[in-house]
């Protein structure tokens, strides 16, 4: 239903120490967005590549797929950086509209190319953390970071009740089509709005259930799962503290040059 | 072709070309790595005192009735499924509704800040909609500013008397055209233009993305009224369980 969920079940980095991965990911997002530079965001796009394809065993052409997903918004956003309108031409490129410019800077152009880099390497680094690691170990991860349990149980609840919902929506589209129900834009209309409403009250009703089943089973305001853990191994933070202190070196100099 | 001809054509081309490279407007999420370090700290900080405001009333309800747990866990999944399905759009572009507009009005902007950052939190790691580093930016601009004026107009419009239908429309529509406003401010602020500072970057950005957003505010300002309309007709308890619907206002 959800592919990235799907597949993070199937990777190999899964059994990793949950711990690690999170680290892994957050400091590299980290100095991603700090140094913002060239060189660092190559750097981290081709290692979370090499990690997320061969180590985890994610499919290439997935992987390629989802970096991709973006692009809209990295191609529009960026064209709104690099083009301005002036009535002074700038050096890179102008074209002229009436009395006004189209017009670029080479400064622009560049910043552009580094904000469209950056982007991509810190969209690697959260899906090495989305494709290897299942969302029950990102919470038990928040959890030990002192996230406040409400919150928690809540984000479990919701991540549960997702699919549920996600399935009930689906068949009703389904036999929506089957019945012609999105055959123009007014019927297509009628439907999702139909779909949506009877989604809420499906949704209420096993809200009802599900609490009641919560109280059957002693419920007190406190929801107990177990959580496998995984062992950290030494060989690999040893990689990942000696990877993180290269992109801080590489940040620093970045910073100072 | 004359010169002017095929400048026309050029000018058609691009317009095209840039209409037909939107098949995916996600609602206008801040991509991962997009804004500068500085940003995502400031905007991040601006949400923590909705956030702890949408915690402690979220606390609240819950010593008053713990049922309210399990409906508002369902009400976050209700929120997530349906800004994730595609809704159907005169482009043919695939595109998503925020949900938070009818959230709001449905539930409290002050609960739906707390669901919203979940949400936002899931389609980040599951769908790839957004991201960590930008999660305070976007929670800000979805979960925070967008629900809390739609629920401001719904309001004003009751006390206005106007019609229930209208009023729903203009929220939903309203929340969505400012949720896409305070994000191209955030762009523009962290990306200024080199000739016009960001009052010009402003300008700039809400252009860039007019196209995708004004049509798709319109139709989840519809889609919205649809949907209540169904609740309206099949789940009265439902409606009154969550507060939607007071007692004497049924009758």
């Amino acid at each position: 239903m959800i592919t990235i969920d799907m597949l993070c079940y199937y990777s190999k980095l899964r059994y990793m120490n949950a711990m690690e991965k999170f680290t892994y990911a957050m400091l590299t997002l980290l100095f991603c967005v700090v140094s913002r530079s060239l060189v660092l965001a190559i750097l981290v796009l081709i290692v979370n590549g090499i990690l997320t394809v061969n180590k985890g065993g994610i499919p290439f052409s997935r992987y390629r797929h989802y970096l991709t997903i973006p692009l809209a918004f990295l191609i529009l956003s960026t064209l709104a950086v690099i083009v301005n309108i002036s009535r002074t031409p700038l050096d890179a490129f102008a074209f002229q509209i009436g009395s006004y410019y189209l017009t670029g800077s080479y400064a622009s152009l560049y910043k552009g190319i580094q904000m469209i880099l950056t982007a991509l390497a810190s969209v690697s680094c959260l899906y090495f953390l989305s494709f290897n690691t299942p969302m029950t170990d990102i919470l038990s991860v928040l959890k030990k970071l002192h996230c406040p349990d409400l919150l928690v149980e809540l984000m479990l609840l919701i991540y549960r009740y997702i699919f549920l919902l996600l399935d009930i929506s689906f068949s009703i589209s389904v036999s929506q089509d089957c019945r012609l129900g999105n055959r123009d834009f007014r019927t297509s209309m009628k439907s999702f709005g139909a779909m949506a409403s009877v989604l809420l009250i499906r949704a209420m009703a096993k809200s009802g259930a599900l609490y009641d089943a919560m109280e059957a089973r002693c419920y007190d305001g406190r929801l107990l799962v177990l959580d496998e853990q995984y062992s950290p191994k030494s060989r690999e933070i040893f990689w990942i503290a000696f990877f993180e202190i290269l992109l801080l070196i590489l940040t620093i100099w970045s910073k100072l040059r | 072709m004359s010169k002017k001809q095929r400048k026309t054509v050029a000018v058609c081309a691009v317009l095209a070309l840039s209409l037909g490279i939107m098949p995916v407007a996600n609602a206008m999420h801040i991509m991962e790595g997009y804004l500068p370090a500085g940003f995502c700290v400031v905007w991040g900080v601006l949400c923590v005192p909705f956030l702890v405001a949408g915690f402690f009333s979220i606390r609240n309800k819950l010593s008053e009735n713990r049922r309210a747990l399990t409906i508002l866990a369902m009400s976050g999944a209700f929120i997530f499924v349906i800004s994730s399905l595609k809704i159907p759009s005169v482009t043919g572009s695939c595109s998503h509704m925020t949900g938070t507009g009818l959230g709001a009005i449905l539930f409290s902007p002050s609960a739906v800040s707390i669901l919203g950052i979940i949400v936002l939190i899931f389609q980040a790691i599951l769908l790839a909609h957004g991201g960590l580093t930008t999660l305070g930016a976007n929670t800000f601009s979805m979960a925070i500013a967008g629900p809390f004026l739609a629920f401001a107009v719904y309001q004003i419009c009751q006390k206005l008397k106007v019609n229930r239908k209208v009023s729903i429309f203009l929220a939903a529509a309203l929340g969505d055209i400012f949720t896409y406003c305070v994000t191209s401010v955030q762009l523009a602020m962290a990306y200024p233009s080199e000739s016009g500072g960001v009052a010009a970057s402003i300008v700039k950005f809400l252009g860039v993305f007019a196209p995708t957003q004004l049509p798709l505010a319109v139709i989840e300002g519809l889609l919205t009224v649809i949907i209540v309309i169904g609740l309206e007709t099949y789940a009265m308890p439902e409606l009154k369980s969550i507060g939607f619907i007071k007692e004497q206002e049924v009758r």
